[in-house]
């Protein structure tokens, strides 16, 4: 069987969730079927893969706008350099659909941005589509002004989808509710756990006084309610730090609000990080907290407990639903979430706990599965 | 949840209420009732807090079991008056629950109990010893693989009392398996197990179990109410008879036991793993501990129930499901919150 994926992140050049899930579950779909993967361009990608890859260019309208500058056309990353974010897909859409294979017998597409080379693919060839849905803009906008015009790529790759896939059951009931799609055509397969995190020593669950947010800083993932989580508990509990590891749109925001809560000291902003550190965040911290106000699934949280670190997650992250050594509330009930810090805080045994058995519950996260899950997906489409 | 344990407000009376009247409603009633209609032979183990509640929020059942006991077709063993792991803390403790427990079986029902059932079916020689220097002429035990014994005869403990063993296979037919439609025994009928009690080698068969059995963990709609009116009419057809406790004591005994480490009934290890299996367990148990020169005796000992042990458990998946269906909280960790700040308002309290 000939599977051409449509993706976007590919590691090391971006390791994003959505790169992550990519080189993970290809490497063990390629035993199965035959992978080629599509992905932009772009500097940082290793020279070969575990599948198949096909590099598509991002440069052609870079080429007719400008280059008065001499600037090097290889130089558009997925997220940096002279297009805008939306043209680079608009192009690597266009690109993709001139450079796949008609003779696949499925295409597998990812996200929206991946969606219109899906449709447009499915419509010329008739080629069985599947579609996996690792986040939406209900998500990721926090239901908090969702773009209309993408929710409408969304909506019109879901529904010529053959079959959808999607991360957890909290994100098939926003497919099936705020896209209208039926049900029987959506698959849940979880992601499984970065091999990176497999193995891990267990941890000594001596007090760190360290509470960790990890993740970029926007909107869906909640950061304000750590913040304000993390100012209820130092009433009560001064010594603590708080680490918001990762950055983003809502960076400047956050360093106000903690100067604002007046907790300046406690709280302290590390910026991006590589493998490594992370690792070491994630390990020497006491707790990892998710107050995500929409999160499909939330990878973070299984990394977090395969270090040993118990987590506090809101109801709103998909794998909550599966896990139950976590504490889980309401992303905006920073009461509880505060309650719950306090209590992992003060009782090394409720550390203990949760952390051993968190640590073998996220093993049971493998891509093994989820790849096995996926080819029965591929096997149900292609006659 | 910051609400529980503040202002030393430590019971939560509604779920107490609401959960002690469906099951009076369900079970303890109408089974009872069976019981006395169909002139059935059963012996019951009470702990204290149970009574209480049921004077508290269903008198009835106190009732019920009265005219039960005034039959003479019951029995009624002693425990600890407060279902607790006292045993562990210390001997004197453990002695003065039973004997509160011994007084309020005396004044609810008049009747003095000669036999003697550990929290949760725990035993080792250790409880054997205490409980045999009480008086006691019979205790009851799990009857586990691991101890190499056929459950259906009379064993001596160490200190000479007489040690009966459930026969958990046959129990477990009942209370576990009754209603699972993928048991392949599925569906069980009165004439069915007494063939198999017919069958089974030995003097008496020891059928132990949660008397919630009967109406709540299998409910009316499973058939459990008739398969248990219909047990005298297929037993008398096959000649077994009902026995109490106290009954089975006339048997020859068939040797010693000795259980060092303590065996219970629950869960798939039948050892004290359900209670203070992990780390958050045994902080929460060694705070009790701590606090045994607390003024308010009374409420040290509600805190003992083993119940706030076992909703903290975290064992395996198939036992985890079992902790889940009793554990009003859903999740241990939450059950191990609710209980330490209880735990920290009754330490930091002047009584």
């Amino acid at each position: 069987m000939k599977i051409g994926v449509i993706g976007w992140e590919l590691p090391p050049a971006f390791s994003g969730g959505l790169g992550i899930h990519t080189i993970n579950i290809f490497s063990i779909l390629n035993r199965m079927a035959s992978i080629t993967l599509y992905v932009p361009d772009v500097p940082g990608l290793n020279e070969k893969y575990p599948f198949k890859v096909h590099k598509v260019g991002l440069n052609y309208m870079a080429k007719n706008h400008e280059h008065t500058d001499g600037h090097n056309k290889k130089m558009e990353s997925y997220y940096n350099g002279n297009l805008k974010f939306e043209d680079k897909i608009r192009i690597y859409n266009k690109n993709v659909i001139k450079a796949v294979d008609p003779e696949v017998d499925a295409i597998h597409c990812h996200d929206w941005i991946t969606f219109r080379a899906g449709i447009k693919l499915k419509k010329k060839y008739g080629i069985p589509m599947v579609a996996t849905v690792h986040s939406t803009e209900i998500d990721r906008s926090g239901n908090f002004f969702p773009q209309k015009h993408i929710m409408d790529i969304e909506r019109e790759g879901m529904e010529i989808a053959d079959k959808i896939i999607a991360v957890s059951d909290y994100t098939k009931k926003i497919i099936v509710n705020n896209y209208g799609i039926a049900d029987k055509k959506i698959e849940v397969i979880y992601n499984g756990l970065d091999p990176n995190f497999i193995g891990m020593e267990p941890k000594d669950y001596g007090l760190q006084k360290s509470v960790l947010y990890f993740g970029r800083v926007t909107t869906q993932k909640g950061p304000y309610f750590f913040l304000e989580a993390a100012k209820k508990t130092i009433s009560k509990m001064p010594g603590i730090k708080f680490i918001i590891v990762g950055t983003g749109d809502l960076i400047n925001q956050m360093k106000k609000d903690a100067e604002n809560f007046g907790i300046v000291k406690n709280v302290v902003f590390t910026g991006f990080v590589h493998l490594q550190e992370k690792l070491y965040y994630y390990r020497n911290s006491d707790i990892f907290v998710l107050p995500a106000v929409s999160e499909p699934f939330g990878m973070s949280v299984i990394e977090a407990m395969s270090t040993g670190t118990p987590a506090i997650i809101s109801n709103t992250t998909g794998v909550g639903e599966s896990l139950r050594n976590v504490f889980k509330c309401d992303f905006w009930d920073t009461d509880y979430i505060s309650e719950y810090i306090i209590g992992i805080l003060k009782y090394r045994g409720l550390r203990e706990t949760m952390g051993i058995n968190g640590q073998i519950e996220a093993k049971g996260f493998t891509w093994d599965k989820s790849a096995i899950k996926t080819m029965e997906v591929y096997n149900s489409i292609v006659g | 949840m910051p609400e529980i344990g503040n202002e030393h407000d430590y019971f939560w009376d509604s779920k107490n209420m609401e959960i002690f009247k469906r099951i009076s409603e369900n079970s303890y009633i109408p089974a009872t009732k069976i019981l006395l209609e169909n002139e059935i032979k059963a012996t019951f183990s009470f702990s204290g807090t149970m009574i209480e509640q049921a004077n508290e929020y269903c008198p009835e059942v106190i009732d019920v079991f009265r005219e039960y006991f005034k039959s003479g077709l019951g029995e009624i063993l002693d425990e600890t008056y407060y279902h607790s792991l006292a045993f562990l803390l210390d001997k004197d403790e453990f002695i003065n629950q039973i004997n509160e427990h011994k007084n309020m079986v005396k004044r609810t029902f008049g009747i003095v109990p000669k036999n003697f059932r550990n929290t949760e079916l725990i035993y080792s020689n250790y409880i054997g010893d205490i409980v045999s220097s009480l008086g006691y002429g019979t205790i009851l035990a799990e009857g586990t693989d691991k101890l190499g014994k056929s459950p259906n005869f009379l064993y001596k403990a160490e200190s000479g009392i007489n040690l009966l063993l459930r026969n958990y296979r046959l129990s477990d037919d009942i209370s576990f398996r009754f209603s699972n439609q993928s048991w392949n025994e599925f569906p069980l009928a009165a004439d069915k197990y007494a063939n198999w009690i017919k069958q089974t080698p030995g003097d008496f068969i020891n059928i132990f179990m949660d008397y919630e059995t009967f109406g709540e963990h299998q409910s009316k709609e499973t058939g459990i109410f008739e398969f248990l009116k219909y047990l005298p009419v297929e037993f008398s057809k096959n000649n077994i008879n009902f026995l109490n406790v106290n009954e089975a004591n006339n048997f020859e005994g068939h040797g010693k036991i000795s259980v060092k480490d303590p065996i219970s009934w629950a869960d798939t290890n039948r050892d004290l793993s359900p209670w203070l299996g992990n780390p958050m367990q045994r902080e929460a148990f060694g705070k009790i501990r701590s606090m045994k020169d607390n003024k308010n005796k009374k409420l040290w000992r509600y805190l003992q129930a083993s119940d706030h042990l076992y909703y903290m458990s975290t064992g395996d998946q198939s036992d985890q499901e079992v902790h889940e269906y009793f554990n009003p909280y859903k999740s241990p960790y939450n059950a191990f919150l609710y209980f330490m700040n209880i735990i920290n308002d009754f330490e930091s309290t002047q009584w």
